[in-house]
């Protein structure tokens, strides 16, 4: 999975592309690593256009992420959810936990 | 080898060279071992296994092409290299020298210098094979280790999940592992009132790290299940346990189905498994549970629900749960099996299994051979409708012999109290720590339900029992009921209960009081004459205490509910 990260005032966005899965645990955290160090970020946006496969350790990280960022004040929106990836995230309704923009 | 010194074998039958070698050896911090002919070169190579050895090539008796020769038909562990020090300089020497097993040749007389430069250079070749089989025989270890955890695993899984209740007629099952054992945890049991609670859950990942998170469900579910919780409360108490005891990134998916036969309902709650789904004996899918909550062990517990949907089913059929691994099982062109494949090859069978073997045959075709990239596991139960209309006489307990202590135990709840409270298998928890009382759990609990119930539902929520009979309407009243017991505000529900001796038998009085208006038994008990031909749903749970106890009564206005049980 490649991950193109932004940064654009208070919001850090990170796009995902390709399979989201077991193995970008090391990449998915290093980015939102670094952007959970700047101070002046408010919001994490993740963006799913890129991604075709979302597994459930996909959705631990996402889970880590937002305990980490709520932690640091901030919030996670999820944006870009379509076919696979959006049936994945509501059948584990996690529009519950997180925000959601189209 | 020890560090960076090194034990050298030195073999010559000249004294001077192997003084030579001795007193390089030893400038260079290494330990030398002496052999003056062959076979004791050979003997100490086996006995001090050297990690270097120099080999004269002229010597009497056994030279030192046949000892090398025999020193590499031993059996070797590691690398040891042989250096040949001899006089002899032609060609032919040095290649039968190296096609021997030698590793390396040096012509006599070689300087002290070239000699230590040698050594220096062996030590350092040495020391990286050292480090090398360090990383083996490590990883060698871990591997080891890796395979016992999870043949640990294996087994405690396969225990947890071996429950008798998955061996219950209604039903049917299959849990495929996509690794050594699955992390997919499935498992089935009959509640006090006969009520048949099934959970298919499926923690994040697969196999030990999986299963482990699994592993502290089945605990709690069992013994709720055996006390007559609700499943919202089952739910909730999965949820708190996992909830506490989970990293953040680890979660377990999972539903949990009651079935009430006696009822005709099926009850579901679905957080992160694919949809549940209720199938008509023509194969007709008449009610489908998708997830509506987060899987278990994300929520706080403020946060969390336990809300169920409950259905009442008017025909037998069966009730499909299954993880996603099943829904994602990929074809040989990579298309999944999908929820609507998994209903149609079920729904196309006409076996008298239900299509349990259809649907198998069906996944291994579609799988081709491969094995899942998940866990695969479904669990079907063949819901039947109760034709008879009274209780099965729960298997008729022997007579209870002997002396019986006075036992007394009373109990009453506030509204506040009412609202979050599940009073019945709390009461029953306390009654069957008592001897007598144990082996008639499951006749209790409907007892006291019953009683229980119609003090909340009639007494103090004033629904009515008639709306059971519309149609759609059961689903109705569980839904006043719900929201009546969120509004309560005030009233009182007492319990009481004797255990005493009388003429000779084993008695237990029990006795349910509300605080409400009461309501008319009169009319209630002419519905139950039987020539009236009453079969409506409602009025079986009083007609079931009537046939579990002595006696039945309703003294004062019809708020007080009084029964007696013999043991």
């Amino acid at each position: 999975m490649q991950i193109a990260s932004t940064l654009d005032g208070n919001r850090a966005s990170l796009s995902l592309n390709g399979r989201f899965d077991f193995h970008s645990h090391r990449d998915f955290r290093a980015a939102y690593e670094k952007a959970l160090e700047e101070s002046g970020v408010r919001e994490i946006e993740i963006n799913f256009r890129g991604v075709d496969y979302l597994d459930s350790s996909a959705l631990g990280m996402l889970l880590l992420l937002r305990e980490k960022a709520e932690s640091t004040g901030k919030n996670v929106v999820l944006c870009g959810l379509q076919g696979t990836v959006k049936q994945v995230l509501d059948i584990a309704n996690f529009g519950k936990l997180f925000s959601v923009k189209g | 080898m020890v560090g960076s010194s090194l034990k050298i074998l030195i073999a010559d039958d000249t004294l001077t060279n192997l003084k030579q070698l001795e007193i390089v050896s030893r400038r260079a911090g290494h330990l030398p071992i002496l052999a003056a002919d062959g076979p004791t070169a050979v003997a100490l190579f086996q006995t001090e296994s050297p990690d270097l050895v120099f080999m004269d090539i002229m010597m009497p008796g056994m030279d030192g092409i046949e000892a090398v020769r025999r020193i590499r038909a031993l059996p070797a562990k590691k690398w040891t290299p042989i250096i040949f020090y001899s006089a002899l300089d032609g060609m032919q020497d040095i290649v039968r020298g190296l096609e021997a097993g030698g590793d390396d040749y040096l012509v006599k007389p070689a300087s002290t210098q070239l000699l230590l430069a040698k050594l220096n250079a062996y030590s350092r070749l040495l020391s990286l094979q050292q480090k090398e089989q360090g990383y083996i025989e490590e990883l060698e270890s871990w591997r080891l280790e890796a395979q016992e955890q999870a043949r640990l695993g294996a087994h405690v899984m396969a225990r947890l999940t071996d429950a008798e209740g998955l061996r219950d007629p209604m039903i049917q099952s299959f849990n495929l592992p996509a690794d050594t054992f699955s992390g997919d945890l499935l498992c089935a049991a009959r509640g006090p009132g006969e009520v048949l609670n099934v959970m298919l859950a499926d923690a994040a990942g697969h196999g030990l790290s999986a299963a482990l998170s699994a592993m502290p469900m089945t605990q709690a579910f069992y013994s709720m299940t055996a006390k007559g919780f609700p499943l919202a409360s089952i739910a909730e108490e999965l949820n708190r346990k996992l909830k506490a005891i989970l990293p953040a990134d680890r979660f377990v998916a999972a539903t949990l189905a009651s079935i009430d036969v006696r009822n005709q309902t099926v009850e579901v709650w679905n957080g992160g498994n694919p949809d549940a789904a209720f199938l008509t004996a023509e194969g007709k899918v008449s009610m489908q549970w998708a997830s509506n909550h987060p899987p278990l062990g994300i929520l706080p517990p403020a946060l969390f629900s336990g809300d169920t949907d409950t259905v009442v089913f008017h025909e037998p059929g069966q009730l499909v749960l299954c993880s996603d691994g099943l829904v994602e099982a990929e074809g040989a062109d990579g298309r999944w099996l999908g929820l609507a494949g998994t209903l149609d090859l079920l729904a196309r069978a006409r076996e008298a299994d239900g299509g349990f073997a259809a649907l198998r045959e069906g996944l291994e075709r579609h799988l081709g051979g491969r094995p899942g990239r998940d866990d695969i596991s479904c669990i079907l139960v063949q819901v039947p409708m109760e034709r008879r209309r009274e209780v099965r006489a729960a298997s008729p307990m022997p007579r209870h012999q002997g002396r019986v202590e006075e036992w007394q135990l009373s109990l009453a709840f506030g509204a506040s109290e009412l609202r979050y409270i599940d009073v019945v298998p709390a009461v029953l928890g306390l009654m069957t720590q008592v001897e007598v009382l144990k082996p008639h759990q499951g006749s209790l609990f409907l007892v006291i339900s019953e009683l229980f119930n119609n003090a909340l539902d009639h007494g103090l929520l004033g629904l009515d029992s008639s709306t059971k009979n519309l149609i759609g309407g059961w689903e109705i009243y569980m839904q006043h009921r719900a929201e009546g017991l969120g509004r309560l505000d005030h009233g009182r529900i007492s319990l009481s209960f004797l255990l005493r001796e009388d003429e000779g038998r084993a008695v237990l009085d029990i006795d349910v009081a509300d605080s409400g208006p009461g309501f008319d038994h009169e009319a209630w008990l002419r519905g139950l004459d039987p020539s009236s031909g009453d079969t409506r749903p409602h009025g079986r749970g009083l007609a079931l205490v009537r046939s579990l106890c002595a006696d039945l009564k309703f003294p004062g206005d019809g708020n007080r509910a009084r029964a007696r049980y013999l043991l």
